[in-house]
């Protein structure tokens, strides 16, 4: 029987990696008041624009990882102009299903440049090591330590700069924020871009700790929900620990249950979460 | 004596001349061309393997149209793609047998592709044949509209299950599966087996598709110290599961399916993490004329055991077709299989030989590119050898052949 911390480790880095787009998600839907689904998209974006820095023009995996940053959010950029601006003020609930839309859309361009086959960056695979009886992989440690320095960087944003500060603003109330003066438009570019990036960023994550194709993104939806779900919508810092509990929960829980189910964990999360505290572990306001 | 009217008179000589000129009708419809659809994966987990069987079954059509059709009639093919998935496997199926009104489905691939367009195929009186493994492709009451070429799981489980009782050193055996419609009963011949020749089965069990990572479940087998892990799945999901075992610092054995193991795989997990990895699947017959012709006709088709199996399905249709005398239906295919593919008869290695043996009266027992394919009761192949290959240096090279 391996030892229950190296579960826990796992499903940190898992929680890392969902980090990143739950709070993208989390943070636009509470401003624009939808849950854009296109979010776990991106991360497949991300993954396959580093792809095409890494095999097309030989850049180093970092320099790769900054393009697909740069990159994926300006994507999420466009699809905001031309897919959710000119529905800004239709029911969240055709918004959510655009937003579904505009996943396929992305998807299948992505299958009509790189084709369906899996792919994986020109990296060597090395051997993890071991830490007090704990198998450690040095990706896994960068991995979750940058997206621990990502989430601080962008709670800091939300909390430190002027425009952080309206678009906490914007989300607690657009019509008061809008009034006072706020920018609610170049508001939701930056969020969009930044949130863009972030999912991003994570894309190149799954890609290096997995491997690279088209449905990568679209696979993670029910985590990125549930994690943004229990950490309360609209909150960095609830979605970052609703993300490392759901990972975590995942990963231990295959101790119990058998792997087979392990998707069956998020939903149940959900579910719960929905039942017992609508709110989410963070209450209600960011 | 009454006069008869006009009319009646029409009708009389009409019918009279339908009466003679029967043969004459029958042979006008003949240049009709047979439909027959080949769904095949183009695109996901099977993507590797429906080109090459959908070249080979072209092939197959190109020969039997330019040898002058079934009783002059040419066939017309429909290739679909499958995309390795059920759901779409099923609307191709559809569109196969209600638009095109094809008499056969050859060349699927995937279980749960096979499993799902089977009832279509039943209950429309359509043959279907391909290479999926599965015990359920076979099992229930399919009125003899489907077979395969490809051994069902658990004669696989019991030579993949036999080939690693040979090696002593194999004391400690894990059994992994990606969740397939033959998990359970390929695990369950290959461990029955395993142990059955003295050693033990660490861990058993079924893992998801398409989960970013593996880790837990790396970790869970690994901590019951495995020798050998029996990796069954597809190649995007082994890619994952190999290179979580070898970060995880795993050192023993892995033996899986060469569909799992193949090119496409050592390039994603990369030739150190492929390197040694033991895999199986049933063999060609190398030494037949049918599989020297097939080579010849498909370049390059010979990576994988499944376009000469798809080959030898478009050939064994055509070939039960002409049994059928002129007579066109998956029923016919179906009730003239077993005649032209199972001995006794003379032994016939092409769709020409074949044809001209049937039609001059002789009874034929085909012998193709991928076997004997010699079918019984319920639609399984009988036997077939297998291969084992290892990874070295980044190709799988051939190892041994292991016989029933």
């Amino acid at each position: 029987m391996p030892p229950i911390a190296q579960y826990v480790f796992n499903g940190l880095v898992t929680g890392g990696i969902l980090a990143l787009p739950a709070v993208a998600f989390s943070l636009l839907w509470r401003l624009l008041r939808f849950p854009n689904f296109a979010v776990s998209t991106y991360l497949t974006v991300g993954a396959y624009l580093a792809l095409a820095l890494n095999h097309g023009l030989h850049a180093p995996i970092g320099l790769a990882w900054l393009g697909a940053l740069a990159g994926t959010g300006a994507v999420a950029l466009a699809v905001d102009r031309i897919a959710f601006r000119p529905m800004r003020d239709r029911r969240p609930f055709s918004l959510a299903i655009a937003s579904i839309g505009v996943a396929f859309v992305l998807e299948n361009v992505v299958r009509f440049i790189w084709s369906n086959d899996f792919r994986s960056y020109d990296i060597p695979v090395t051997r993890a090591m071991s830490v007090a009886g704990l198998r450690i992989g040095r990706d896994q440690l960068l991995i979750l330590g940058v997206a621990i320095v990502l989430m601080a960087l962008a709670q800091m944003y939300l909390f430190r700069t002027r425009l952080g500060i309206a678009m906490r603003a914007t989300a607690d109330n657009p019509l008061l924020a809008a009034v006072k003066g706020v920018p609610t438009e170049r508001v939701v570019a930056v969020a969009t871009l930044g949130g863009g990036a972030l999912a991003g960023g994570a894309g190149v994550f799954l890609g290096l700790d997995a491997s690279i194709d088209p449905l990568m993104g679209a696979g993670l939806i029910i985590s990125v929900f549930a994690a943004a779900i229990l950490g309360g919508v609209g909150s960095a810092p609830g979605a970052l620990f609703g993300a490392l509990i759901v990972g975590t929960v995942e990963e231990v829980g295959t101790i119990l249950i058998p792997p087979t189910y392990k998707s069956a964990i998020g939903f149940a999360i959900i579910i719960v979460v929905l039942l017992i505290r609508p709110t989410g572990l963070a209450g209600a306001r960011a | 004596m009454t006069t008869m009217t006009r009319r009646q008179l029409l009708k009389a000589g009409a019918t009279a001349g339908a009466v003679l000129g029967a043969p004459a009708i029958l042979r006008a419809q003949s240049k009709e061309p047979i439909p027959i659809g080949a769904l095949s994966p183009l695109t996901g987990a099977g993507g590797s393997y429906g080109p090459d069987m959908q070249r080979a079954v072209t092939a197959v059509v190109e020969r039997i149209n330019k040898a002058g059709g079934i009783y002059g009639r040419p066939i017309t093919l429909f290739l679909e793609d499958d995309q390795t998935n059920a759901e779409a496997g099923v609307r191709a199926a559809r569109k196969l047998i209600d638009v095109n009104k094809v008499v056969a489905i050859v060349a699927t691939w995937a279980s749960a592709v096979t499993l799902a367009v089977k009832p279509l195929c039943v209950e429309s009186k359509t043959f279907l044949i391909g290479v999926s493994g599965a015990d359920s492709v076979t099992q229930g009451d399919h009125k003899g509209y489907v077979a395969r070429t490809q051994p069902n799981t658990n004669l696989q489980g019991r030579m993949y299950g036999k080939f690693a009782a040979t090696k002593k050193e194999w004391k400690r055996v894990a059994y992994v599966a990606l969740q397939t419609p033959y998990a359970v009963s390929f695990g369950d011949a290959f461990t029955g087996v395993v142990k059955a020749a003295g050693a033990t089965i660490t861990d058993n069990f079924i893992y998801e598709d398409k989960k970013p990572s593996y880790r837990s479940e790396v970790t869970r087998v690994l901590g019951t110290n495995p020798d050998l892990i029996m990796l069954e799945g597809y190649t995007p999901d082994s890619v994952v599961m190999a290179k979580d075992l070898y970060k995880a610092g795993y050192k023993g054995a892995i033996l899986a399916p060469t569909f799992a193991i193949n090119a496409k795989f050592i390039e994603g997990a990369g030739a150190e993490v492929a390197e040694g990895i033991w895999n199986m699947d049933r063999a060609p017959l190398f030494g037949s004329p049918a599989y020297k012709e097939f080579q010849a006709a498909v370049p390059g088709g010979d990576q994988a055991p499944y376009a000469p199996q798809a080959w030898d399905q478009m050939s064994l249709v055509a070939l039960s077709l002409v049994a059928g005398k002129g007579e066109v239906s998956g029923t016919v295919i179906k009730d003239n299989l077993r005649a032209v593919s199972n001995p006794p008869g003379t032994a016939v290695y092409s769709f020409a030989d074949g044809a001209k043996a049937i039609q001059a009266g002789t009874k034929i027992n085909y012998e193709g590119a991928s076997g004997s394919c010699d079918f019984d009761q319920i639609g399984d192949i009988l036997s077939a050898p297998f291969s084992v290959q290892q990874v070295r240096k980044g190709k799988s090279e051939p190892v041994a052949i292991i016989n029933p």
